[in-house]
């Protein structure tokens, strides 16, 4: 068996620490790694251009087929026939899965993909597994994930005539930082220095800033201040960022994001053409896989032509002795997936709302991402929006690459003569940061869109008389009790003074900087004083692994509620 | 009286810690350093308790001697020189450097209506604030400088933070009012006990209402009466300050700070 084309980098290349002290004299190169598809980008010294694979393909299908143990990618690897990627052979949809444990709805939503996505339910990673020779080899998203980028790598080093090593990823709003760092992960098994991680919309929105600023220029105007809407909808995810832009600046004012997407509305279709689907498929030997498969392309396409038609005939023959035969029209595309639909309507909403703006003073509404051509996706955003027309002036499925690569072109302290890069992108946090508290509590102390690099505190006290311990759990996310959110990690603080409940005074600090490292701070308070008891912790966050949700349950187990705590009241 | 998460942020207890060592005079300023090393004092957000971006903990104390929130004159900041190329400041606010644009270290002393070339007052009437602040971001975001020297990446992280506190307290009437007054050396308690008994009864019947508001019609109509409240105790903030009457100028921020209060229970509710 041929060597794995990747190295394996030791964990604490992810870490950040080294994200300093790195030299940045290469462009860095922008790469957009869809559910579906890929697409890289890199800043050409006057204006930013996509690679082309050997195809000339300049989006690339995000998959690797394992063929007797020596995988290859949909970069490189020239697909027979679009059957074939569903032999059981291919993995796909790494996005949907990296970072995420076996009780996600996400992971049983992928279930029906044509190759083996294992749970136990107990919360922890699930197995994954590509058909080779009649075999189940298991892999995990990094892998799968890190095969690929070798070999983007690898094609965009043969074109730059240059090693690559910086790159800047898109990645979903909706993502925890648990995931960023499996994200992390994959790209230093594969060689690779994450010089930013950016939300696809706040990619897009740089862009946008990009367009306008030439526009002011052409114009010999100053350029005054822009809010546009953006909407990214994929294969796997929904996104929406509201910015503000003037000078070239594009300010993040609010995110909101949401793991649905086109795979959503394609096992919904799939799911209305053939109801009991999973009991059918429930053995998964080589038959059923390609069943599955047939299903999946025979539905795709039908959902492809429903984009311009409004009927759509579909026969298909699953092989196993059941024939479908049907015409599905948009109506019925549509009522299916309301619920995709109405997830949508509700982020941009919530979007707005967190933006603090009226939708009656947007200037710009921008589409972008797989979905984009769906009718129905564009009437909501419309509607939504109160709209006639959609900002033009972008390839929807190219715009988030390009920010990508503008990102990486400015952040590695490149300029243009003609001020093209004079660009920033001020983010926002996506997802709210804060403790266990209050009982079972989620209690924010960075809440969400907060601008970055932000620090923020807050003080806590004790639950019992004479509690000299208490137990800090970092979460991350938006939900009112703590199990809804993201474990990041927890740690223990001591020497709290014996006094009465209520009375000592815990510190919890949460900083996160330029480079988006999370650091918690801890410290209890000197009674009558301000000043720190006992030397304060300071943790960089996340630190848990896979698993998680395990530790906050035996945690619970071993220590009840012994060493809680409870914020400080206001007083009225 | 309802349970409410409302928190005191420890800044606030800074604060009033900080009053205390502000008296002392600079000749003992040494004495002192310690304690101030472990509060950056400016920043209300920033707060102290933990070691500042950019800064050994203990090795802080390069902020103390020029920490102080007190009124020095502008004109001092001519003096200096860009620590890169020696080049003299010719601009205040000195942030960045004209001549070679590095980032300069933040100068506790310049403040927050000065970065933004604003005149001391508490009605500005500048609708650019948020363009210079982009302005200002553009030249000092970390983002910008990662391939420069470790030390103007830590001045970049300071500086940009230090412009969105800025940008942030300046932009709301409120923060912007309880800042000024802090200028002037007066300190505002916004933990302090309500004791004028008219507002205490405000007070109650406001939040009986929006308790029993029935729906969001209710609770928005509520809202701009909130509203209408603020600009009130605002303009009437602005004369007292004027009039560097003080103690009604703390008066008006007490009000504003529980009509803002009501404000984030609607929109909680909303």
């Amino acid at each position: 068996m041929a060597e794995p084309a990747y190295t394996v980098a030791s964990d604490s290349e992810t870490t950040g620490e080294e994200k300093s002290s790195s030299t940045f004299a290469e462009i860095a190169i922008g790469i957009d790694i869809g559910t579906s598809q890929c697409s890289i980008a890199v800043w050409n010294g006057s204006q930013v251009e996509l690679l082309k694979n050997t195809r000339n393909q300049k989006l690339m299908r995000s998959y690797v087929t394992f063929k007797d143990g020596v995988p290859s990618g949909g970069v490189s690897s020239q697909l027979l026939h679009e059957h074939e990627m569903l032999s059981g052979a291919a993995i796909f949809n790494m996005k949907r899965l990296i970072g995420r444990v076996d009780t996600d709805p996400v992971v049983h939503a992928s279930k029906s993909l044509p190759f083996l996505v294992q749970t136990l339910d107990i919360g922890v990673r699930p197995f994954i597994a590509a058909l080779v020779n009649n075999v189940w080899r298991s892999t995990s998203p990094e892998e799968v994930l890190a095969i690929f980028l070798v070999e983007l790598k690898a094609m965009a080093e043969v074109q730059l005539k240059r090693p690559i090593r910086n790159v800047v990823l898109t990645i979903p709003v909706s993502f925890s930082r648990f995931q960023l760092t499996r994200i992390e992960r994959a790209c230093a098994m594969a060689g690779l220095h994450v010089l930013r991680l950016m939300p696809e919309p706040t990619a897009v929105a740089l862009l946008y800033a990009q367009q306008q600023q030439q526009t002011a220029h052409d114009n010999m105007g100053s350029g005054s201040e822009k809010i546009a809407l953006i909407f990214n909808m994929g294969a796997g995810y929904c996104d929406v960022a509201v910015t503000a832009t003037a000078g070239g600046v594009s300010q993040i004012k609010a995110l909101a994001g949401s793991a649905v997407g086109g795979e959503d509305l394609l096992q919904n279709m799939m799911h209305h053409l053939l109801p009991d689907a999973e009991s059918l498929f429930l053995d998964r030997g080589i038959n059923e896989i390609k069943s599955m498969g047939l299903l999946r392309v025979a539905t795709q396409d039908a959902i492809h032509k429903l984009s311009f038609q409004h009927s759509v005939q579909i026969d298909v023959d699953l092989g196993t002795g059941s024939k479908i035969s049907k015409v599905v029209d948009r109506g019925e595309f549509e009522d299916v997936n309301r619920k995709v639909f109405e997830k949508c309507e509700s982020l941009i909403t919530q979007c707005l709302h967190d933006a603090k703006v009226q939708i009656e003073d947007v200037g710009d509404v921008i589409l972008v991402g797989g979905c984009s051509n769906i009718p129905k996706i564009k009437n909501l955003v419309l509607n939504v929006c109160k709209r006639d027309e959609l900002y033009k002036g972008m390839n929807p499925l190219e715009a988030a690459v390009c920010g990508a690569a503008l990102e990486g072109a400015v952040a590695s302290g490149l300029s243009d003569p003609f001020g093209n890069l004079d660009l920033l992108t001020i983010q926002a946090t996506p997802l709210a940061i804060g403790i266990r508290a209050d009982g079972n509590n989620f209690v924010p102390i960075i809440p969400r869109n907060t601008t970055m690099p932000a620090r923020r505190e807050l003080l806590f006290t004790t639950v019992h008389d004479n509690q000299t311990q208490a137990l800090i759990f970092v979460y991350e996310g938006e939900g009112k009790t703590v199990e809804e959110n993201h474990l990041l990690g927890y740690f223990k603080i001591t020497g709290i003074t014996p006094a009465p409940k209520g009375v000592p005074e815990i510190n919890v600090c949460m900083d996160i900087d330029a480079s988006n490292a999370l650091r918690v701070f801890a410290g209890v308070l000197q009674p009558g004083s301000h000043l720190p008891a006992i030397p304060f912790m300071e943790v960089r966050m996340p630190t848990v692994d896979d698993g998680h949700g395990w530790c906050a349950e035996a945690l619970h187990r071993a220590h009840g509620s012994s060493l809680d705590l409870v914020t400080v009241q206001k007083k009225i | 009286m309802s349970k409410q998460k409302l928190w005191i942020p420890l800044s606030s207890i800074v604060r009033r810690a900080l009053r205390l060592t502000q008296r002392v005079p600079i000749s003992s300023a040494a004495r002192t350093q310690p304690i101030l090393a472990s509060f950056s004092p400016s920043n209300s957000e920033n707060c102290g308790l933990f070691p500042s971006r950019g800064f050994d903990f203990l090795g802080s104390s390069k902020l103390s001697g020029r920490c102080s929130l007190s009124t020095q004159s502008a004109e001092k900041v001519v003096d200096a020189k860009c620590w890169n190329c020696n080049a003299e400041a010719e601009a205040a606010p000195f942030l960045v450097c004209r001549s070679c644009r590095c980032i300069q270290p933040v100068d506790q002393s310049v403040d927050y209506f000065r970065i933004f070339g604003l005149e001391k007052k508490y009605d500005i009437e500048d609708d650019n604030l948020e363009r210079k602040y982009k302005d200002w971001q553009k030249k000092l975001h970390p983002d910008l400088v990662h391939s420069k020297s470790e030390r103007e990446r830590e001045y970049a992280a300071e500086q940009s933070a230090r412009v969105i506190d800025a940008f942030r307290t300046l932009n709301k009437p409120l923060s912007r009012a309880i800042y000024i007054l802090k200028l002037e050396g007066v300190d505002v308690d916004e933990e302090e006990t309500i004791s004028e008994p008219d507002l205490l009864a405000e007070i109650m019947e406001i939040r009986e209402a929006v308790e029993e508001a029935a729906d969001s019609q209710a609770l928005k109509q509520l809202q701009s009466q909130m509203q209408e409240k603020l600009e009130h105790w605002s303009n009437l903030f602005a004369i007292a300050f004027r009039n560097r009457n003080f103690g009604d100028a703390r008066k008006s921020i007490r009000r504003m700070t529980y009509y803002e209060r009501v404000n984030e229970e609607i929109v909680k509710k909303l």
